[in-house]
């Protein structure tokens, strides 16, 4: 279908103006980051800095254990993810491949979870890690979250999609459920598999509120929580230094984004995540 | 099929058993709290009963969290739900170019956190030398203190949330609008039918499983994602000005250290949030039924 081009301009200048929106803070972080304090405060709105420096990088790596947070945030983040990843394809395979009674009630009180609020479960949880021990420790964090509901739902979604017969001639030779689900199934998920480890991931790259119950000892902090000790009571002046470590929290995810976009979207468009 | 056997229950087990042990478990929990009186530390708890029911439901914050809360949802419906919505419609059947360029710009900021939003809203948003204040005082307007007026704080945080789950929205829309067949808009384009028309008529009908969808996780997610900013930028004031139904949880919980109100508000969320999740089943069984 061909729409005259010449009636979609103001389209485009709507849509733009959305894209300014939604890009000019992310610039103005970046712009922030590399510049003096002179700079930030007497040509604020300038996006390109005259001089860029990197001295808000380099204080925040000398006066910050930066590394010891991102080494926290990067094993809190991967472990989730991958214990998210083989609970939701074990649980959705076996929705799947067995048949038995009150199978989707199951199905809908583990789907259900998702929309459990964080405020509801917090309190009891907390208490819970506490009595473990875990405050203060990754595994504090990480113990809660080693199943997702919608991880669950998007599994069971992309092996419903594999063609009966393909899980046919498996049985019929006799493999057994474990060859069928990682030779015959796993490689045909696989796009849906990364897609929804990339999703898993940034969330729990950027998630706040739980590790802030968890974490309270300064050495044990993940990125978004080192941000907290940039915000003083009067808004604080450093803006500097507080943009570099925001844009060293938002780049990973940031970069995982554009570097598997197509890939993402494709996913995204293909599924159909409908409720 | 396979009948259920000791085989499925080990694939099924390490998922079930997270999820009774850290979402179903603590419901309960939290109702057990809620009849108590506790600071979270002393080793006694005392039984009040629906006490800290009545002290909620007649409490005069009630009026002003509930108040609270229906702002900033309001906010979020119209800037998460209706204008991804329409811009999504744009996207997919308006545009000959450029609208995968679109679709991938606007949803850049869903994947930064929201401490990162929080932090750098508070920035451009500062009253004395932020950005947005002396764009603002260059065409002689005063900027606002946004975070320290009541009704206006508890908007702007919307709006910081609004920024971030936008993008999301927008493509999970945009998803549902490619399946409509382009034929249908080819027919409606040769019977010059006008742009609403084709919204409200084809459109919407449509793409109304989706719409829903987005607008159910728009009220649930976005009620929750209020916890980050509120306590990053003004631990629910001034004056409780931007506290909440979510946020007043955390309060009574983790900083007056009363469990059993904080209970009592969490069993009201977790009612609300139920009721609404019922709502939205009734209205999927019975009206949207053109998708798919």
């Amino acid at each position: 279908m061909k729409i005259n081009s010449y009636r979609d301009w103001y389209w485009h200048i709507l849509l733009l103006f959305a894209v300014v929106i939604q890009l000019w803070p992310l610039l103005f972080m970046l712009s922030t980051s590399f510049k003096t304090m002179d700079q930030i405060f007497l040509s604020t709105l300038n996006p390109l800095p005259a001089k860029p420096v990197i001295d808000n990088y380099l204080y925040v790596l000398k006066n910050l254990p930066l590394i010891q947070y991102i080494v926290n945030t990067l094993l809190i983040a991967s472990s989730i993810t991958l214990a998210k990843i083989i609970t939701s394809i074990l649980a959705g395979f076996a929705f799947v491949y067995y048949d038995f009674s009150h199978k989707e009630k199951l199905f809908n009180t583990l789907l259900l979870t998702f929309f459990i609020p964080i405020t509801v479960v917090m309190m009891p949880n907390y208490l819970f890690i506490s009595k473990l021990g875990l405050l203060n420790t990754p595994w504090g964090v990480i113990l809660p979250q080693l199943a997702d509901g919608m991880g669950i739902f998007l599994m069971r979604q992309s092996m419903r999609n594999i063609p009966k017969p393909l899980l046919e001639a498996g049985r019929l030779e006799n493999a057994s459920p474990w060859v069928i689900l990682t030779r015959i199934i796993l490689p045909l998920i696989k796009p849906s598999v990364i897609a929804m480890g990339i999703v898993f991931f940034i969330n729990s790259w950027n998630d706040y509120f739980w590790p802030l119950l968890i974490l309270h000892d300064k050495p044990t902090y993940t990125l978004p929580l080192a941000l907290q000790m940039f915000i003083s009571a009067e808004g604080g002046s450093e803006w500097g230094i507080a943009m570099a470590v925001a844009m060293l929290t938002a780049l990973p995810p940031l970069l995982l984004y554009l570097t598997c976009q197509r890939f993402i979207m494709n996913t995204f468009m293909q599924s159909g995540v409908k409720g | 099929m396979n009948r259920f056997t000791w085989q499925s229950a080990l694939f099924l087990a390490p998922a079930t058993i997270t999820l009774l042990l850290f979402a179903y478990w603590p419901l309960l929990q939290d109702v057990w709290l809620s009849f108590h009186s506790w600071n979270m530390v002393s080793p006694t708890m005392k039984f009040v009963g629906l006490q800290n029911y009545l002290q909620l439901l007649s409490s005069d914050e009630l009026i002003k969290i509930l108040l609270n809360t229906v702002l900033y949802i309001l906010v979020l419906v119209c800037v998460n739900f209706i204008l991804p919505y329409l811009l999504s419609f744009i996207i997919a059947h308006r545009l000959n170019r450029f609208s995968f360029f679109y679709r991938s710009a606007l949803f850049i900021p869903s994947t930064v956190s929201l401490a990162v939003a929080s932090i750098l809203f508070l920035w451009i948003l500062n009253p004395l030398a932020g950005p947005l204040n002396i764009i603002l005082s260059a065409i002689g307007l005063e900027s606002p203190r946004w975070f320290k007026e009541s009704g206006l704080v508890i908007i702007i945080i919307g709006l910081i949330i609004g920024w971030k789950v936008f993008g999301y929205n927008l493509i999970l829309l945009a998803a549902a609008m490619v399946d409509v067949p382009k034929e249908l808009i080819e027919a409606a384009r040769l019977e010059n039918v006008s742009n609403w028309q084709l919204f409200r008529r084809i459109i919407v009908p449509m793409t109304s499983s989706t719409a829903l969808y987005v607008f159910v996780i728009t009220v649930v997610f976005g009620l929750q994602y209020v916890l980050v900013p509120v306590n990053m930028l003004t631990q629910g004031g001034p004056d409780q000005g931007s506290t909440n139904l979510v946020y007043i949880v955390y309060q009574y919980g983790f900083v007056f250290f009363q469990t059993g109100k904080a209970s009592a508000f969490a069993i009201l969320t977790m009612l609300i949030y139920a009721l609404f999740l019922i709502v939205k089943t009734k209205v999927l069984d019975k009206k949207v039924h053109y998708e798919n």
